[in-house]
């Protein structure tokens, strides 16, 4: 693996899906002078905020109100979620959502032209702007294709970022990454670094997020010193189509999708969900309500219902039925016609004239990369956005349609902090950040290219290993000992991953190269996720404790944090605080009662 | 080292798929009814320099070579006004609101229509 | 259903360090009839050969990385079942019409570029202004382009455009598409622009109107459609500014 060339830029980003693009417009744009490398390990149109498919939540229609959306962001996580980052989301996402439909999103309209909304679950209101069923698909080419504009965006496409670099004052002054094409580790400098790498659904077996979401960008930065917070929180989407895990998006619920066990029955008005008003009643779908729960509380619905026996049982596991049947072909043509898609070519299974099988699937990681309220780490010069960060918005549960707004509210934030950050420190030693990307290449090589690494692991075994130990002792429902048995068990695949040996070890284009380093991040992330887990013992959100089945605010109001140990010992899980503005902690209730608390001194 | 592969273009490279084929008779066809228009200006010519030319030249048509030719010719400039019509929609989409003209419903509106309507007046203008 | 029946996938392959002609190997897959063609492959690239190489993500047909040739076929491979080829064996090769890097895995840079010079975002000189709310657009507004955004640049269409593979100077189906689809857009006003792109050598007349790319398209694009009503616009602009050159432009005010 020869090294390659150094790469001197003003910002660097990593990852090119919805919060790095957002980030490189927004230096584009407010730093015209600067010169903004965009690094990323798929060409950006393939990174995952493409598959998002319901909407993206923001205030927009008089009836709606920016504190109705506060308060259902935070009881929706909750409480786990620091009210300040959650205000500030808030407040900024309209004028996001706008900037972005004036970089051409074609979203779904009213026929007055304005933006159409629709419900989503947890949501008191409509305030889901959406494009049809391919939202994120539409947000990710609209970003990418604006980033085109601009000259000062630098892109390296195929870019595996593998380290990132710290000068001598503990500042993050670029990346390492491998140019796949040929092999060579490039060192990518920059004044500034943000990271924009996702999620790491990966990491379980049965999951919407696609192959590239293996938590590359978390790994690093655990790696640098920086702790991943709130790693225990899931997400368990409610409707996934069984065997491929496929997402069948919440927008079909919203639209009026009912769901159904085996006796036909309209199970979640039994878990405290509400009632369940006929299909044709126009009340019906009721927003925080039933289907329109959020999707943590839907999920653990299932699990009950399949250990009482009232779920179907199919060769890829037990499903319900989600009934799209009522809302008619028209309707379902215009509003989620990529659910008719998906269902028609992957579960053999028309809506229009059958129900849809659906299943719980893991879809979006609330922890991340512990950042604080400027999108900045622990690491000066080093910023962290979207899925892989964790601000906190999302606590213990997000609500569907707050992710993709926030890759744009802190996409934007992170760039801007980033890009000050860089005018305030301007010089970097090259040679220094040189020698780091220089060492990390010989590292690789020496890693897996060395003739005499004859271990004999194959990569796909420890990552089936990984899926089964992470879905058994870390899955919706968890206690003690399934959480020790996954925190055993993924010590012991870290050992094994030491004689992990590649049948490939050429230069160019080694994709096996790039699973094994991915099987490095998952095996990492696995950790932080499994260990958080254990320590937590309290049941909160998605984090569900079959021997601790409280929320416990005395004691876990708290994130936690996960720090990396240099010895490969387990973590070190620590906890921090929790910003509670005006929102105390309540129960969190839906149905009939729902969102109708206030907030403390709001008179009402 | 040798870089990128690059694939070899072959002449018959309209076999590779049936599209393409039809693609090749469609323009093919174009020459039947290029063909067409200047048998029509001979003919025109052939009027012009009197009845006895033009009689000849009809006799001249009449011969069995040439009414298979006008049978060939008839066909393929059938077959490549079928094509034309299933393109129009393509490249002049109609828009009612939202609704976009269905292809099928486009093409009668703006291929088949006009062109059997065409028909019937000169039909009507030659038998009156 | 998986069963103790397998099938064979004869793969394209082609090693950039040590081969100067790309060879096609054999494997013995498990046969499932919900598999596609992707899973098949990485089955292998698990199981049995590590250095077969691929691109893919989402296995849901809206990333657009996994396009390969199915049986001479442009496809998605995450949309082609092995149940509609079984028992008969596959043939898998890279996207044809473009340079192969590795094995099934080609060269995106000129689509790339082609992309970008088509100007593929709105051309408007208030665009950054959020103050005044979002752009009015009607629903009947939305339906005149968005056939045209739905396409996920996998590159199927210039695979099946005979015109892609010989002129370089042609932007091709998927580029004019999107250049199309912003000139349709109702908030936009950067046609002229994207005209002057449009209108030089062959970008876009090079398009002889094949159709194929139409027809493999797996998002129902319509590029070949897009194409011809861009002609029509081109041509329009062509003649205007043939018939009245710069000066007679001035004339008109």
């Amino acid at each position: 693996m020869a090294h390659g060339t150094t790469h001197q830029h003003d910002v660097v980003i990593i990852g090119g899906g919805g919060a790095g693009l957002r980030a490189s417009i927004a230096i584009a744009e407010e730093n015209p002078s600067f010169s903004v490398a965009c690094v990323s390990k798929v060409y950006p149109m393939r990174s995952h905020t493409v598959t998002a498919e319901g909407g993206a939540a923001a205030k927009i229609k008089p009836n709606d109100s920016l504190e109705d959306h506060i308060y259902d962001t935070i009881s929706g996580a909750d409480w786990l979620a620091d009210q300040d980052a959650v205000e500030y989301f808030v407040n900024e996402a309209p004028a996001e959502m706008i900037q972005l439909e004036h970089w051409g999103c074609p979203w779904s309209r009213e026929g007055d032209g304005s933006v159409a909304v629709r419900p989503f679950g947890g949501m008191k209101i409509e305030r889901t702007w959406f494009a049809a069923d391919k939202t994120g698909f539409h947000m990710l080419h609209s970003l990418f294709q604006t980033t085109l504009k601009y000259g000062n965006i630098v892109r390296y496409d195929e870019h595996f970022a593998t380290r990132l670099l710290i000068d001598a004052h503990g500042r993050c002054r670029g990346c390492a990454a491998i140019e796949l094409l040929t092999g060579r580790v490039r060192a990518i400098l920059g004044k500034a670094v943000i990271i924009c790498t996702g999620g790491a659904g990966r990491v379980f077996p049965f999951t919407t997020n696609g192959s590239i979401k293996t938590g590359d960008g978390m790994a690093m930065a655990y790696r640098a010193g920086v702790a991943l917070k709130d790693m225990e929180f899931i997400q368990y989407h409610p409707t996934g189509l069984p065997g491929t895990g496929i997402l069948i998006t919440e927008a079909s619920r919203g639209e009026g999708g009912i769901l159904v066990n085996r006796d036909g029955y309209r199970y979640l008005q039994d878990y405290d969900l509400g009632e369940a008003l006929d299909v044709t009643d126009p009340r019906h779908p009721q927003k925080r309500a039933m289907e329109l729960g959020p999707r943590d509380r839907l999920s653990q619905c299932f699990i009950k219902e399949m250990w009482a026996g009232r779920t179907i049982e199919t060769r890829d596991g037990h499903v319900v039925h989600l009934d799209l049947r009522h809302l008619g072909e028209a309707k379902i043509d215009r509003k989620i016609p990529f659910v008719r898609e998906l269902s028609r070519n992957y579960a053999g299974i028309d809506p229009v004239h059958k129900p849809i099988p659906v299943r719980p699937v893991v879809h979006y990681v609330m922890g991340g990369i512990d950042v604080g309220g400027n999108s900045a780490t622990s690491v000066p010069g080093l910023y962290a956005a979207g899925e892989c960060a964790c601000v906190s918005i999302n606590g213990a549960n997000r609500l569907g349609s707050n992710s993709l707004t926030e890759l744009l509210v802190f996409g934007a934030q992170a760039g801007r902090h980033a890009a000050r950050f860089a005018m305030d420190n301007p010089g970097y030693d090259v040679a220094e950040l040189e020698a780091q990307a220089e060492d990390e290449g010989a590292r690789i090589r020496r890693t897996w290219f060395d003739p005499s690494r004859t271990g004999g692991e194959r990569i796909a075994t420890l990552r089936t290993e990984l899926h089964d130990a992470m879905e058994d002792g870390a899955g919706i429902y968890r206690d003690a000992e399934s959480l020790q048995a996954a925190c055993d068990k993924v010590a012991e695949l870290r050992e094994r991953y030491g004689n992990v040996t590649l049948d490939d070890r050429t230069h160019s284009f080694n994709t096996e190269l790039t699973a094994a380093l991915e099987l490095g991040s998952l095996l990492d992330v696995a950790e932080a996720m499994a260990h958080s887990g254990l320590e937590r013992t309290e049941s909160r959100g998605s984090h569900q404790r079959l021997d601790h089945t409280e929320r416990n605010d005395d004691d876990f109001l708290a994130h936690s944090l996960a720090f990396r140990r240099e010895d490969g010992g387990p973590p070190r899980i620590e906890y921090g605080p929790v910003t509670i503005t005006k929102w105390p902690p309540g129960a969190r209730t839906y149905g009939a009662e729902s969102g109708l608390k206030r907030p403390r001194g709001d008179g009402t | 080292m040798s870089g990128r592969y690059h694939r070899p273009h072959g002449w018959a490279w309209f076999l590779a798929r049936p599209g393409y084929l039809r693609f090749m008779a469609r323009e093919l066809t174009g020459f039947f009814v290029a063909g067409y228009l200047v048998l029509l200006l001979v003919t025109l010519c052939r009027l012009g320099a009197g009845e006895a030319a033009f009689a000849q030249w009809l006799q001249e048509l009449s011969t069995p070579s040439w009414m298979f030719a006008h049978v060939v010719a008839l066909v393929a400039s059938v077959w490549h006004s079928v094509t034309w019509f299933a393109a129009v929609p393509q490249a002049m989409p109609i828009f009612m609101g939202e609704k976009r003209l269905p292809a099928p419903l486009a093409a009668v509106v703006m291929g088949y229509g006009p062109w059997l309507t065409v028909t019937a007046v000169i039909v009507w203008g030659v038998l009156r | 259903m998986r069963t103790e029946q397998t099938m064979t996938l004869e793969i394209f392959r082609y090693h950039p360090e040590t081969d100067s002609e790309p060879y096609f190997q054999a494997y013995e897959v498990p046969y499932d009839e919900d598999w596609v063609v992707l899973d098949a492959i990485n089955w292998i690239k698990d199981h049995v050969d590590g250095s077969l190489t691929h691109r893919w993500s989402c296995r849901m047909g809206v990333c657009g990385s996994c396009g390969m040739m199915v049986n001479g076929d442009p496809k998605l491979t995450c949309a082609a079942f092995l149940k509609d080829y079984y028992p008969r064996p596959i043939k898998v090769e890279p996207l044809v019409n473009f340079p192969v890097e590795r094995d099934l895995v080609v060269s995106l840079d000129g689509f790339m570029e082609k992309l970008q010079a088509v100007k593929p975002y709105i051309i408007r000189d208030d665009v950054n202004d959020t103050t005044g709310g979002e752009y009015r657009q009607s629903p009947a507004e939305l339906a005149r382009y968005k056939q045209y955004s739905m396409c996920i640049n996998c590159m199927l269409c210039y695979s099946a455009c005979p015109v892609a593979g010989h002129e370089e100077e042609f932007l091709g189906p998927a580029a004019l598409a999107l250049g199309h689809r912003y000139n349709r857009d109702s908030r936009d006003r950067g046609r002229a622009e994207r005209l002057d792109v449009m209108l030089a050598g062959e970008a876009i007349w090079g398009c002889t109107f094949v159709g194929e790319c139409t027809v493999v398209c797996p998002k129902h694009v319509d590029p070949a459609g897009a194409i011809q009503q861009a002609k029509a616009v081109a041509a329009q602009e062509y003649f205007k500014r043939f018939v009245m050159p710069r000066g007679a432009k001035g004339a008109e005010t």
